[in-house]
């Protein structure tokens, strides 16, 4: 990104000592040398060629579709089994910038491939399925002649449904190539600056009497004479709205369907045609490392209390005036069907509409919790302890929440940056977090105090009748534990903080911009004589700001932080028989108990995945010469196991002495075992 | 020599009564069901007869790479294709439901057939294009007529699912065991069991009283434990329901058995979602099923919330008239009356290509009866179990009405698990099916029901019924668009869901500017909506049996020139002069 670089340069020493102040992690040498820049669609893709070269047979390049705007989406697998028809390593699906407006996390997703191609080890038993860049239309806007925001592929709609479509964008009337705002004095305003810094804007209080002077709109002109802005720029659909969970239809970026643009067609695709892929990776603008997946939305249904519709009750003989659990109904249900047939959960929801499941399951997110503590820890060792914005939430549709709900494995993500804390907000904390609040035992948080106590819920923006005096109450009730309450404050709206200093993030925004990019970040309001409008003020914060980092911090940031992908693959689930025992019977008939261990932290799989029984059960089979079973069975279906658990088979088999009994356990997703044994000895 | 003759005499006679049978030829035969290869010679046949009207074009491939095939019927003679409303029917997506696709060809056959002698025909015929997929389920279709299956197996298109979730996919199906080309049901002797003989027809079983010695256990349908899991028949195709598979309101298969991995998985059912979506101006879709007579309609889940009451009105005027044309057949809501789907083809039809939709539930069992009488069984017994009298109703109707065609009478079998068992119940072309001499009745009166619909088409017509000179050189033109047909325009949902842009209405004069527009919502009055911006371009939608007004201010001279242009329902011009 040109803009950035050339206005840095101005003052390049103060800069780097800044930054050195600021994020520990970032490295002088590589802001002294020359600067690499973002990468455009086409170089994108010419790396990911230079990294099939350098890895050779290792690597191979699948061509998943071209987007509408005719850039390739290249998919890097590199692996010990490429090019090979069997598949006996477990995959890592690892996607880039699907939002396309995060030029960083697509050179994340290529440095993490020039990592893995440059370690053997890292690939001999591991797939890796790397597309970095998965909305390369969207992508490419960063690199245009005039930026914009915007995550839309280049499929053309007709936004303000009439005769014209893509007829009105954006227009850059001050020339200086980008897109910022436009404020206007006008009688319907409802903006005011803020009064300590007249450069941010924000919303008129009615309840303190002031009324708005100015209305905001985005930089342009009505092109098409209808009366509205820039209500029709070039774009179709968001690519990271178009999965299929929590699609949502009719909306101005999310595509008429799921998998509607051909970008997701083809990850949806490719997905399902590698049952090996065993966990999902989102460079992006999520961050569940730090945050993790957000829980709260309506809509799932209790397990525990379902209520049945009164027709279907009086059929099937429930009592449509009390709510079951689902274990009951599964067996009320059983007896009536037709023999061979066996009911399950998904037979009674469907047949109930119970409907799908928008929240992260609660055995899930111990896990979730635990390695966002442990990457808090690397980043505070490696970099020290600084704060940054909070990352985005998922969106309904995207990737992320697509590979937790439907490929039912364990999805991480990073946003690689944020913008830092502003300085005096940090000191108004009181010290506690939810996160630290979740640790909690009674008495800690109770040794707190009343003070901190009641500092800590404003801040977090409790109702008024939780005081502090009331909370501690209850915690020595034990009516509610720290961890309950914290459970309860993150589904809870963030609080606004104070108002009138303007927006939080756009605060710390300008703090950033000023403190780091020497003002980079925001171009001051200057008037402009409008076409339609009249008399106008151009400014604002320069597009992708807020977003992605200058090209200076990329180096520093993905060393500090991708290589936590290598920690995460340790995590995952591993398979193993850890012992084997024979008990004689007599007669010939052996008591045979074999135990299946996951080694890996990641359970096998995530109670997601057994919810929506995606993931691929693992299979221990039997042989040996003779071999009969009068109790259980030749092929052994595992169909989940927690991380460092073990579970117990049985058998009762009828064999000669020393026959040679071989065990296999085999899992597409957690890896392949075998024993042998000889009955008798 | 004589014998010689004779013999090749025979064999010329035989051999010709066997190309008879496989020629077909058009005016198409209901008298028998056709298979994949059949419909597709059915095809042929109607547009080698009828090449000016008619168009066959390959949509798609299924999975096994059989091809689906789409026959358009369109007058050239009275416009383009894409010109005209498009009425769009399919059949057979659930493999099994093999009569939907005899309605279909049936229709086409009618349309073209009758179009030079029958006026109501030619009339349905030219105002509108018709899109006619016989088969959507192409491979199902297939399989159902080749293989042994039940009544109500072969559903699913052919994406192997491990439904069992042992790790292999679709290892155990049923099988013929008996070798009568349908799996029927197995039981053995047993006097624990909890079934004995029903004493009225000794082929049918009723529950043992308590304490009563049992005669029977039901052991489930004919076939055998492929993969020696313990289990019988457990994971056969799919399971994957091409009509569950469809990108409104998806739901994964945890939600619901048989959606797929993701929307559009099916290959054909993509290929037929990508072909519709090129057709904007498909404004009704029928998609026909068995078994149960009843014409559905949206919304598929509750939590849609109802349609808009003028859709509404549309689906019961069609609705409710299909119910008369079809006697015995219900007009319902399809969550609330049947049960709840997602991502089924009518929703999508309904909401996202901005369709009315219905499905057509074929076929009634009651209709079995000995006497012709239909024969309602009472509600409540029909999900989880079968109700005795009528099948003692239909064995009746089986031995005099069809001479025993329809039911496999319980014969010995010696089972490798299970031993010395009994095999029998009703044939795969049973149950769900009517039988031949039931089908041209079947065909008719269903493809009446889509003719129906067809004269309920938007039909807008453009009038400017007033053109008044106010001042020098300043016109009030005032227009009526009228919509004779019964469907609007375009659908109420799509109009609120900003689906695609409104109809549009447009007044241009070469030398003359239009001052203001809008639509005028009292004539007497003289009130009008005027929108303030380019005025000259209105955007509308005109509701069924109704009219909608606008009024134009132009200031200028000479010609002024009306264009009305709507994706369902055409487009229309006049002109008129400034005088």
């Amino acid at each position: 990104m040109k803009i950035h670089s050339k206005q840095i340069n101005h003052t390049p020493m103060v800069m780097v000592l800044i930054l050195l102040l600021f994020f520990p992690g970032f490295s002088p040498v590589s802001a002294l040398n020359e600067t690499r820049d973002y990468s455009r669609p086409d170089e994108v893709n010419k790396r990911i060629m230079q990294i099939k070269q350098q890895g050779g047979q290792a690597v191979k390049i699948h061509k998943l579709t071209s987007s509408p705007g005719g850039s390739d989406l290249l998919m890097l697998e590199i692996g010990s089994e490429t090019g090979s028809e069997s598949r006996k390593n477990p995959a890592i699906l690892v996607a880039g910038n699907m939002d396309g407006t995060r030029p960083i996390t697509t050179e994340a997703a290529l440095y993490l491939a020039e990592k893995v191609i440059s370690d053997r080890s890292s690939y001999t038993d591991l797939t890796w399925f790397i597309l970095p860049m998965g909305n390369p239309d969207a992508h490419s806007r960063f690199f245009e002649n005039i930026i914009y925001v915007d995550s839309r592929n280049f499929a053309p709609h007709n936004d303000d449904m009439d005769e014209f479509t893509d007829e009105d964008p954006y227009n850059d009337l001050d020339g200086n190539g980008v897109i910022s705002k436009m404020r206007v004095k006008s009688p319907e305003g409802t903006w005011i600056p803020v009064s300590g810094d007249p450069r941010l804007m924000r919303k008129a209080e009615y309840k303190d009497g002031e009324k708005g002077i100015y209305k905001i709109y985005d930089e342009g002109i009505d092109d098409d004479g209808d009366g509205e802005y820039n209500e029709d720029g070039k774009g179709g659909t968001n690519v990271n709205a178009n999965f299929p969970h929590l699609f949502e239809p009719f909306k101005a970026q999310s595509g008429p369907y799921p998998g509607s643009t051909p970008e997701v067609y083809a990850i949806l695709k490719f997905a399902f045609e590698h049952p090996e892929i065993a966990m999902s990776f989102s460079f992006g603008s999520t961050n569940f490392l730090l945050t993790p997946p957000r829980g709260g939305r309506q809509g799932s249904v209790d397990m525990d209390k379902i209520s049945i519709p009164e027709e279907m009750a009086k059929m099937m003989g429930f009592d449509h005036t009390r709510t079951y659990t689902m274990q009951e109904i599964m067996e009320k249900v059983q007896p009536m069907l037709p023999a061979g047939m066996e009911v399950d959960e998904s037979m009674i929801a469907s047949f109930l509409g119970l409907g799908a499941v928008v929240n992260p399951m609660q055995e899930d997110l111990v896990f979730y919790n635990s390695i966002s503590e442990e990457y808090k820890k690397y980043l505070e060792e490696k970099a020290g302890k600084s704060e940054r914005m909070d990352p985005a939430s998922a969106k309904d549709g995207s990737f992320e929440l697509w590979s937790y709900y439907h490929l039912g494995v364990p999805v991480f993500s990073m946003d690689l940056w944020g913008v830092p804390k502003k300085e005096e907000e940090k000191k108004e904390s009181s010290g506690i977090t939810v996160e630290s609040l979740e640790k909690m035992n009674s008495d800690g948080f109770i040794a707190l105090g009343e003070e901190k106590i009641s500092q800590f819920l404003k801040e977090s923006g409790a109702p008024a009748e939780f005081s502090a005096d009331r909370v501690i109450a209850m915690v020595k009730g034990g009516q509610v534990t720290p961890s309950q309450m914290a459970g309860m404050m993150k589904q809870m709206p963030k609080p606004a903080g104070d108002a009138k200093k303007g927006d939080p993030g756009e605060q710390a925004l300008l703090a950033f911009s000023d403190e780091v990019l020497g003002g980079a970040g925001f171009i001051d309001w200057k008037p402009y004589s409008h076409p339609d409008l009249g008399e106008v003020e151009i400014g604002g914060f320069k597009p992708y700001s807020d977003i992605n980092p200058p090209a200076e911090m990329m180096d520093s940031l993905l060393d500090l932080h991708v290589p936590f992908v290598f920690e995460l693959v340790k995590k995952m689930p591993e398979l193993m028989i850890s012992e084997v025992k024979t008990e004689e019977r007599g007669a010939g008939i052996y008591a045979l108990d074999i135990w299946v261990e996951n080694k890996g932290f990641l359970p096998f799989c995530t109670q997601m995945g057994k919810r929506n029984k995606i993931p691929a059960p693992a299979i221990i089979t039997l042989d040996g010469d003779g071999l009969e079973f009068l109790s259980g069975k030749k092929r052994t279906p595992i169909q989940e196991l927690d991380g460092k658990k073990a579970v117990k088979q049985t058998w009762l088999i009828r064999a000669d002495k020393n026959t040679t009994l071989n065990i296999k356990l085999d899992s597409k997703t957690a890896g392949h075992d075998s024993k042998q044994i000889k009955l008798g000895e | 020599m004589k014998t010689i003759k004779i013999f090749s005499l025979v064999t010329i006679l035989l051999l010709s009564t066997v190309c008879q049978a496989q020629e077909i030829s058009v005016p198409l035969r209901f008298d028998h069901y056709y298979t994949y290869e059949q419909v597709t010679e059915a095809l042929q046949a109607l547009n080698r007869t009828y090449p000016e009207f008619t168009k066959i074009e390959e949509v798609g491939k299924s999975e096994e790479g059989r091809i689906i095939w789409a026959l358009t019927i369109n007058n050239p003679a009275t416009g383009k294709e894409l010109s005209k409303p498009g009425v769009y029917v399919d059949g057979n997506i659930h493999g099994n439901e093999i009569q939907a696709g005899e309605v279909c060809l049936y229709l086409a056959n009618r349309l073209l057939a009758k179009y030079s002698e029958n006026k109501d025909i030619k009339e349905i015929v030219d105002r509108n294009v018709f899109y006619i997929i016989p088969v959507v389920n192409v491979d199902g279709r297939y399989h159902f007529f080749n293989d042994p299956n039940t009544p109500s197996s072969n559903r699913s298109i052919r994406i192997p699912v491990d439904d069992d979730r042992d790790g292999l996919f679709d290892e155990d199906f049923p099988e013929d065991l008996n070798g009568d080309g349908s799996i029927t049901q197995m039981r053995i002797r047993d006097t624990l069991g909890k079934l004995k003989t029903d004493p009225e027809d000794p082929r049918l079983m009723i529950a043992v009283e308590p304490g009563e010695t049992g005669e029977w256990t039901l052991l489930g349908a004919e076939g055998i434990d492929n993969d020696g899991d313990g289990r019988v028949n457990e994971d056969a195709e799919g399971y994957v329901d091409g009509n569950r598979n469809w990108g409104y309101n998806w739901a994964p298969s945890y939600v619901q058995q048989g959606s797929g991995y993701y929307p559009f998985q099916g290959t054909g059912i993509k290929a037929i979602a990508e072909w519709m979506i090129a057709r904007p101006n498909i404004i009704m879709v029928f998609a026909f099923h068995n078994s149960g007579g009843m014409f559905l309609r949206g919304p598929s889940i509750k939590t849609q919330g109802e349609l808009h009451p003028g859709d509404i009105q549309v689906y019961d005027y069609l609705g409710k008239n299909a119910e008369k044309i079809v006697p015995g057949y219900r007009y319902l809501i399809s969550w609330k009356d049947l049960y709840t789907t997602y991502g089924d083809f009518t929703s999508f039809c309904d909401n996202i290509l901005g369709s009315y939709s219905f499905v057509g539930e074929l076929f009634q069992v009651e209709t079995e009866t000995y006497d012709g009488t239909l024969f309602r069984k009472s509600e409540e017994q029909s999900l989880f179990g079968s109700s005795n009298d009528q099948d003692r109703e239909r064995l009746k109707y089986n031995d005099h009405v069809t001479q025993g065609e329809l039911y496999h009478e319980w014969k010995p079998y010696n089972h490798p698990v299970y031993g010395e068992i009994e095999i029998g119940g009703w044939s795969k072309m049973s149950s769900r099916l009517p039988h031949s001499f039931m089908l041209q009745d079947l065909v008719h009166r269903n493809a009446s029901a889509v003719i129906f619909a067809a004269q309920q088409t938007p039909d807008v017509s453009l009038e400017v019924f007033e053109n008044k000179k106010i001042d020098k050189d300043l016109y009030r033109i005032r227009v009526r668009l009228y919509n004779k047909g019964a469907m609007a325009s375009m659908l109420y949902s799509s109009v609120n869901n900003k689906l695609y842009p409104k109809d549009k209405l447009s007044i241009s004069c070469k030398s003359g500017s239009v001052i203001s527009g809008g639509k005028l919502t009292d004539a007497f009055n003289n009130v009008a909506e005027y929108k303030k911006h380019k005025p000259e371009i209105q955007f509308c939608q005109v509701p069924g049996f109704s009219k909608v007004e606008y009024q134009f201010l132009v200031s200028g001279k000479g010609k002024a020139v009306i264009n009305y242009e709507s994706r369902k329902a055409g487009s229309k011009s006049v002109e008129v002069d400034l005088k």
